[in-house]
């Protein structure tokens, strides 16, 4: 079995089994290809993961991609990137064309409709962990509250706001002239 | 159409830092551009619950399979991963240069606490079209309330908050409660 087809699938199987994404199948991927094959350590694998949560991209893409590379070259890189992306193309794909099919009329309809307050209240409990874990410090929250009205009542775009919160990021949490010496 | 959608993720890919629902926000402002309604944005997120993989594989593929079916589906998931694609050869070749690097750090710290928020607002504009069938804070006056929406939401929130309720499940008792509701308040 080469190694293009064992990332490929170990990264498939991962990736299918996890659900939210983000680097919910890190243990799948530790074990496999680090207690099993020794193909990297876990040091490395570590690092990628962490690095790939702070580039901009899908991160389970961007640590398959990092992963691949490292063992296998370019061609380590598609293979395991391909294997990441592939479930999740293919269910949603059947899903989505499920979703489709679904009559609109009834009570097929409050189905949808209540399946959709379900996803609001989603959204607000995923912004409430996002919000305990990175509203640290004053410039946080002043950021969110700003981001947030602005928003709501339609004054800037979304784009706009993610640069502007970056530059702010630069600007406000910029080394020390102290702490580099 | 198609290039517009796939200027749209290349957008949502390279200012989608923090993955999953830090890019929602981002992805929700998107299709709605391209003209997806609030509730098939919601629709979305419901799917997403029940289907593995990263919302922005999940969110390409929905998106492109809507609006032009399987080849469009297919274009969309592949721009979505250009930026992995991208960064991380670059990585690769100048590894010391961006580890020792203050300033991704900082970006984050900023873009972070920035999502938080607009995910917030996305959360807002969904339970507004849902439960009082307007679409803005402005149309507040003109609402009627959807008090079965607004029951799911409630009971939702407090499962997923306090005991952390597979989304599934979650997503199984709103359509039943929807259904009940349907046939007792007709």
């Amino acid at each position: 079995m080469t190694t293009n087809w064992l990332l490929f699938r170990i990264y498939f199987m991962a990736s299918g089994f996890t659900f939210s994404g983000g680097m919910a199948m890190l243990p799948v991927i530790e074990r496999e290809l680090c207690d099993r094959r020794h193909l990297i350590t876990k040091a490395a694998l570590y690092e990628y993961t962490t690095l790939s949560q702070s580039l901009p991209g899908v991160i389970a893409v961007t640590n398959a991609c990092f992963v691949g590379r490292k063992i296998n070259g370019r061609a380590g890189m598609l293979a395991a990137g391909i294997g990441a992306v592939l479930p999740a193309f293919t269910l949603m794909l059947a899903a989505t064309a499920a979703y489709q099919q679904i009559p609109r009329a009834g009570v097929w309809l409050a189905v949808m409709q209540a399946i959709r307050a379900a996803s609001a209240a989603f959204l607000f409990t995923a912004a409430y962990r996002l919000a305990k874990y990175n509203l640290t410090d004053p410039v946080a929250i002043g950021l969110a509250a700003f981001c947030l009205l602005a928003t709501v009542l339609g004054l800037l775009t979304t784009p706009l706001l993610i640069v502007a919160a970056g530059a702010i990021g630069l600007i406000a949490y910029r080394p020390r002239k102290e702490a580099n010496r | 159409m198609i290039w517009a959608m796939i200027w749209a993720y290349l957008k949502i890919g390279f200012l989608g830092f923090g993955g999953g629902y830090a890019m929602l926000s981002l992805i929700y402002a998107e299709s709605t551009k391209l003209g997806l309604t609030p509730a098939q944005f919601a629709d979305l997120n419901a799917l997403d619950g029940l289907i593995p993989g990263p919302v922005a594989i999940n969110s390409a593929t929905y998106i492109g399979q809507l609006a032009g079916g399987f080849w469009v589906a297919l274009a969309v998931t592949l721009t979505v991963c250009i930026p992995s694609l991208v960064f991380v050869p670059l990585y690769m070749h100048n590894e010391q240069l961006i580890q020792e690097n203050w300033a991704l750090n900082a970006l984050l710290r900023g873009i972070k606490p920035a999502s938080a928020g607009l995910i917030v607002a996305v959360a807002v504009q969904l339970a507004l079209t849902t439960i009082g069938g307007i679409d803005s804070v402005f149309a507040l006056a003109t609402a009627h309330v959807d008090w079965v929406s607004l029951a799911v939401l409630g009971v939702v929130l407090v499962l997923d908050l306090k005991w952390q309720v597979n989304p599934v499940v979650l997503i199984a008792l709103a359509g039943v409660i929807g259904a009940v509701g349907y046939w007792v308040l007709g």
